[in-house]
């Protein structure tokens, strides 16, 4: 038996590429799949690297795999949106060092903005194999088998992690390792070369069309090989009524059983395609299925659509209306789902029985400390005077979108803020507008609203959020700071530079922390025609207290009570969580107070003091 | 044998450290465990929970099912209690008396629980469990980081699977070296803290 060791599903994958021979791993930061990309980074033996998107991380891949050595690109579903365009690409060529990509979702939407099936793209638009694991070990094995197969196939393979497999930890096996080919490259235009020319060796048929028919011939080859796959396999029980169990519908639907003391005929699926005779092998045996997955009706659609080809008479049931059709599976949703179909099973689900009393909600704000809360501050200040806009992004700072702020307008997916504000300054609507963006974001996707923005003449206020990390996802480097991801020096990207040099109107350096600095900015900004970038400059609070390279001198404040006339400013517009109100009064939670003092200049009585 | 521990708290309370502590301990004893927990955006002030599962066979969900919780540990008060309810009808919990406003509280669009009331509920679902001020304690000791130590070192009082000395041990080789010390101290603090929360009871 190989050794074992405790680690989270997105390590147990890194180690399986690692394992596998990769050399090459490319990612952007995103809950819930980032710690791959941070695992594999302690193998100074291969190139890790944060991308400044997903699409340049796929991109990076597919250059290793053209020349015969084996690449990992890593991503969140929304991610995975924006390497749409090169795997609509990749799909039609094919590749040739093995390429793994990992997308990993997040059911529920619990640390994102949506909760998108990525099979839908991966699978049912690219028509990429997708491997679907329900735990760090399955998580690993199918990261390993699908460098195999991607190599065998010349397909780029895709493994669909949820939250709940990247994020548990468990014991998984640790084997040796194999060693990546040398590499080698040769050309090959007629794959690699994705254009509308006629293609010689096909008579003259168009090469989109070619590589197209490559691509369709190749699902006989991959449903042959899902066939024997050992991710998808038949467990005997008792009834006619099938539980399919997909991904992690595997871990629910066997938590289920165990807790019912019941054995139901389970069909355990981890691939797409679907192993058709072992899915039609289990159906014929059937009255009705119940299909378990995250998130969308996908395998359920599949089976019904199998089943109508094959003129098979078995109901099938799942997330298109018999389960929730949103939210997070589980396996309380999956008891939930038996005792209806078994009404005798009710008295063994678990009995829960909500406590009596009303439970406030925790909602998401700035950290105690965070400069953000400060710009955040004053840019509320200016949009407020001028009735202006403020389009939000994604990151730390959206918090700002929350009560007590409620500053930014909007949120949709990254460096949307920018393009947005130039659509509101075209509309004609005569107040300010502003874009918000987080420095991650911005090089993401943002660097290119703002070009654009600036060529095409909009007028509008950018501000960046300069805080040197990619902060929300867990402190990772991106183009702008001054270390990658081994904390090797790595050259910083200016924004401010990149601003001028692109054309902007202006673009101010300020500290964060100085409220009545960046007001003033902001004033100006306002006032400038054209597009003006305000860059609010300081290291993440949460870094700097470990750095010693604080944005303040930390010292006490303390609260006049007698000028404190209970106007709430502090808390219901400022909204530091260190400071309190009770009886009329504000009061310093000096246990959370981290002395940043910026209450001071937000107190407009002069009740918050220096101590 | 199966136990499930849950551990409910705001974000920065160091859940994650409590669980790898407990969770090297219970693999070293050669038990099956299957640990998640709530990262990403919830760090930012949020809620946090984690899951951690024991068991002497093969653990499926990496949730633990409502119902099938045998200890709440709760590192924040409402935290505790907004997940109370997935307690089993056997369940004990292990309350850090400790109350972090929410934001919503703060401004007073929402009621933070009041001490009578979150006692009042507690009695009346029948659970038995232990309330301690481990926050109080940690920062007695050296500062709020310490609480989720405390909160281990109780809950080895409280239950015979822990062994307190072994689990001390781990603490103590998974523990930076700058706050060996001020970890080993917040264990013991931790049990007797609820040593005297039986005798009071």
């Amino acid at each position: 038996m190989s050794e074992q060791e405790y680690l989270m599903g997105n390590e147990a994958m890194g180690r399986g590429a690692i394992e596998a021979g990769v050399k090459v791993v490319a990612g952007y930061p995103g809950t819930p799949a980032s710690e791959v990309l941070e695992y594999v980074s302690k193998y100074p033996d291969i190139n890790a690297e944060w991308c400044i998107n997903e699409k340049v991380a796929l991109e990076v891949c597919m250059g290793a795999s053209l020349c015969n050595t084996r690449s990992l690109a890593v991503m969140k579903h929304n991610g995975t949106n924006v390497a749409l365009d090169i795997m609509m690409h990749i799909n039609y060529t094919g590749v040739r060092g093995g390429l793994v990509m990992i997308s990993g979702d997040d059911p529920g939407g619990i640390s994102s903005q949506n909760e998108e099936d990525s099979r839908i793209i991966t699978r049912l638009d690219a028509h990429l194999p997708v491997f679907d694991p329900w735990c760090p070990q399955e998580a690993k094995d199918m990261i390993k088998t699908a460098y195999e197969l991607s190599e065998e196939t010349e397909l780029c393979f895709v493994v669909r992690p949820v939250m709940r497999v990247c994020h548990a930890r468990s014991k998984v096996s640790m084997d040796g390792m194999k060693k990546g080919k040398e590499p080698r490259f040769e050309d090959d235009r007629s794959r690699f070369i994705m254009s509308a020319v006629k293609e010689t060796k096909a008579g003259g048929t168009l090469r989109p069309v070619v590589r197209h028919r490559w691509l369709n011939e190749k699902q006989s080859v991959l449903n042959r090989i899902m066939e024997e796959s050992s991710f998808n396999h038949i467990e005997d029980g008792e009834g006619k009524i099938g539980l399919v169990a997909c991904g992690i519908g595997y871990a629910f639907v066997k938590e289920a059983e165990k807790i019912l003391g019941k054995k139901f005929p389970v069909l355990k699926l981890g691939t797409l395609p679907l192993p058709k005779n072992k899915v039609l092998q289990f159906a014929r045996k059937m009255d009705k299925l119940v299909v378990y997955e995250d998130s969308e009706a996908v395998v359920e659609g599949l089976l019904k659509q199998m089943f109508f080809d094959e003129d098979i008479k078995v109901e099938v049931m799942g997330r298109s209306g018999f389960l929730p059709k949103e939210g997070e599976l589980s396996a309380t949703v999956v008891l939930k789902s038996l005792a209806e179909l078994f009404p005798e099973l009710k008295e063994k689900i678990p009995a829960t029985a909500p406590l009596e009393m009303k439970v406030p909600i925790r909602t998401r704000t700035q950290c105690v400390g965070c400069q953000y809360r400060g710009l955040l501050h004053a840019l509320k200040i200016v949009a407020h005077k001028y009735k202006g806009v403020v389009t939000g992004d994604i990151g730390c700072y959206d918090a700002g979108s929350f009560p007590p702020l409620e500053l930014q307008s909007t949120i949709y997916c990254m460096g949307s803020s920018i393009p947005m504000a130039s659509g509101i300054a075209y509309s004609g609507y005569d107040k300010p507008v502003f874009a918000i963006i987080g420095d991650s974001t911005f090089f993401h996707n943002g660097v290119l609203g703002l070009l654009n923005a600036i060529h095409n003449g909009a007028d509008m206020v950018v501000i960046v959020c300069d805080n040197r990390t990619t902060a929300m996802t867990g402190f990772q480097p991106h183009p702008g700071s001054d270390v990658d991801v081994r904390g090797e020096p790595a050259l910083a990207i200016d924004v401010t530079h990149l601003a001028t040099a692109a054309g902007a109107a202006s673009a101010r350096v300020v500290n964060p922390y100085d409220i009545p600095q960046v007001t003033e900015a902001l004033e100006k900004a306002v006032k400038e025609k054209g597009v003006s970038v305000v860059v609010a400059t300081m290291p993440c609070y949460l870094v700097a207290r470990r750095t010693g390279e604080l944005g303040f001198t930390p010292r006490k404040v303390v609260l006049d009570e007698d000028r404190c006339n209970g106007c709430k400013i502090c808390v219901t517009y400022f909204g530091c969580p260190a400071i309190h109100f009770s009886d009329g009064k504000a009061t310093i939670d000096y246990g959370t107070c981290v002395e940043c003092g910026m209450c001071v200049e937000v107190c407009k009585r002069g009740a918050i003091i220096w101590s | 044998m199966e136990l499930n521990i849950l551990i409910a708290g705001v974000g920065g309370q160091g859940n994650l450290f409590a669980s790898s502590i407990l969770a090297e301990y219970l693999l070293n004893k050669g038990y099956e465990v299957l640990a998640v927990e709530t990262i990403g955006a919830a760090q930012r002030g949020g809620s946090v929970v984690s899951h951690l599962r024991v068991s002497d066979a093969e653990i499926y969900s990496p949730l633990i099912p409502a119902g099938k919780v045998d200890v709440l540990m709760g590192f924040e008060t409402v935290e505790m209690l907004r997940n109370f309810e997935l307690l089993a009808g056997d369940g004990m919990y292990l309350l850090n008396d400790y109350k972090e406003p929410t934001v919503l509280c703060n401004m007073e669009m929402d009621t933070y629980p009041s001490d009578e009331e979150i006692m009042a509920a507690l009695k009346k679902s029948g659970k038995k469990g232990y309330a301690i001020k481990a926050t109080e304690c940690a920062r007695q000791i050296g500062g709020s980081l310490l609480t989720n130590v405390v909160m281990v070192g109780a809950l080895c009082q409280v239950l015979p699977l822990f062994d307190s000395q072994e689990v001390k041990q781990v603490l103590a080789g998974k523990s930076p070296a700058k706050v060996k010390e001020q970890n080993l101290q917040a264990f013991d603090a931790g049990g007797s803290l609820v040593q005297e929360a039986l005798r009071r009871s």
